[in-house]
């Protein structure tokens, strides 16, 4: 056991200091990661031009919060190990991982998981400018806050499971990117990225709860903007759980049957 | 000139040939065009859907789809003739293989602009002219408006060409341009929308800080007879101005750029 806890240790310190030497690059992926913010920009001005000055019983201020708490918790739960996996496989980078004493899961789980530690500080700066600069208010019940990290930290294993499972596609197939983005797709509209899920037509919304993305995403942005309660936050808890185990075995699955497949570059 | 268009001629050839050696790959290019214009139609359809809302930002949802044709039209350039050759750039300056481009007895930025094409992604072309014939089939449109919005979309592509080479030119000192492609993806996903359907102050930002605005919004207002005199003539100064701008900072990048090795 203590054997595991410090290979966990030594890949998480030595993951931590090359997030450090690439600090410039992890501030420029937080700002280019705009979509929230272009949805929140469009839907304030949206409410300020309506008649009531709201829309679907938003104001601009609700709308301002609502996507600032999308902004941060997507940059939470931000993957991009399909890449990595990618790049690895085509160019046989794989096979000297393959001779660890560690599936190379790990690794990449917390090189992810490193940089978050190194992201969250400047992005709770920025979101406190964005906040003053828009108006946006967050939730004061201090309960919300422990909860909204469970759910991001639980969306953020479940989406790294899928993705990873994706990036080992390239087994087989060329266009493990391109699968990516649909995925993220579905992740952004269902997650409510464009809109809150509830601006979505009725039987959008019926199809969305069967799926983890509104729990990820729009479920912790709803807890933090104070529009949903700790109730929903434990059902949600509870879902993405339960996605969580059937994203790991498929992971497995699909590692397991790839690596028969994988014969290296030059092997 | 003629020289030019018979080089440009063999460049595409040999890319083309290039590219159909992997055909599988186009299953994953469609796929990501798919992906591109459902997050485009997307944004613009969930801003419409709900009730009572008639325009975003003073425009009918026609209106608005012209701006995302014009939108898929400008991602299809991107991906299609601008990055594939901006992204070599750096590479090449690290390289030291920008030497082998220097020394050919033709010009170096017209080498590097039109020398790769990922005719994969021409998809995405053909989606964004799809929309825009589609918008404007519901829309009342005159023939001089069309014509205004074609030159006026040519200075869009002028200025998306003119960012992207300027900063990719930076790769002469920065060794590595990546990241600010990836963070004008980002502003530029903006352009998606009408530049009406933003806040005032960030209105002005869109159109003279990061021209994005002027990249859709102009030539879709060209299309619909709503464009104001100033934007008609800003649009081509600011292309213009720019093609000068990043011509002389091409040339400063390469009089100061010293190979790999030396």
């Amino acid at each position: 056991m203590s054997h595991t806890i410090r290979k966990i240790r030594v890949i998480f310190a030595t993951q931590f200091a090359q997030m450090v030497e690439y600090r410039a690059e992890v501030i420029i992926w937080m700002l280019s990661g705009t979509l929230s913010l272009i949805m929140m920009l469009v839907w304030m001005a949206q409410a300020e031009g309506s008649p009531g000055g709201q829309v679907n019983g938003y104001s601009p201020a609700e709308f301002a919060s609502y996507f600032l708490s999308t902004w941060f918790v997507s940059q939470l739960i931000v993957v991009w190990v399909t890449y990595e996996l990618d790049f690895d496989i085509r160019q046989g980078q794989l096979s000297p991982k393959l001779m660890r004493p560690l599936d190379p899961f790990w690794i990449h789980y917390l090189g992810h998981l490193s940089e978050r530690l190194f992201r969250l500080l400047p992005m709770l700066g920025l979101v406190t400018v964005f906040a003053w600069l828009s108006g946006a208010r967050f939730t004061s019940d201090w309960r919300v806050y422990p909860a909204v990290f469970a759910l991001a930290f639980l969306g953020f294993t479940a989406r790294f499971l899928w993705e990873y499972t994706v990036g080992l596609l390239a087994f087989w197939t060329e266009s493990s990117n391109a699968f990516h983005e649909l995925l993220w797709l579905a992740y952004a509209a269902l997650g409510g990225m464009f809109a809150p899920l509830s601006f979505y037509p009725v039987w959008v919304q019926n199809i969305a709860v069967w799926t983890p993305f509104p729990y990820m995403l729009g479920l912790p942005a709803q807890l933090l903007a104070g529009k949903a309660t700790l109730e929903q936050a434990t059902r949600g808890v509870l879902v993405l759980l339960a996605w969580l185990v059937i994203f790991a075995a498929l992971r497995l699955l699909v590692w397991r049957t790839g690596l028969k497949k994988y014969g290296a570059v030059g092997a | 000139m003629t020289r030019y268009l018979r080089l440009m001629r063999i460049f595409i050839g040999a890319t083309v040939a290039a590219q159909m050696e992997y055909r599988a790959n186009f299953v994953g290019a469609v796929l990501a065009s798919l992906g591109e214009v459902g997050v485009a139609l997307l944004g613009i359809s969930v801003l419409f859907f709900q009730p009572g809302t008639q325009t975003v930002g003073g425009w009918t949802f026609r209106e608005a789809l012209l701006v995302t044709g014009f939108f898929m039209l400008t991602e299809g350039f991107i991906s299609v003739v601008v990055q594939p050759n901006m992204s070599r750039i750096a590479e090449a300056v690290r390289t030291g293989n920008m030497d082998f481009t220097l020394l050919k007895p033709i010009d170096a930025q017209f080498n590097v602009s039109t020398r790769y094409l990922n005719i994969l992604r021409i998809p995405d072309l053909l989606i964004g002219l799809g929309l825009i014939i589609y918008a404007a089939s519901g829309l009342t449109i005159s023939a001089m408006g069309v014509l205004v919005a074609a030159v006026l979309y040519l200075s869009s592509l002028v200025i998306v060409y003119c960012i992207w080479l300027g900063l990719s030119t930076t790769a002469f000192w920065f060794v590595k341009t990546q990241n600010a492609s990836e963070l004008f993806n980002g502003i530029f996903g903006a352009a998606r929308f009408p530049v009406t359907a933003f806040p005032v102050p960030i209105r002005f930002l869109l159109t003279f800080i990061v021209p994005v605005a002027l990249i859709t919004s102009v030539p879709a207002q060209a299309m619909t007879g709503q464009l104001t005199p100033v934007l008609a003539i800003a649009s081509p100064l600011i292309a213009a101005a720019l093609f000068i701008g990043t011509r002389l900072f091409w040339r400063k990048a390469v009089g100061s750029y010293t190979s790999a090795s030396s």
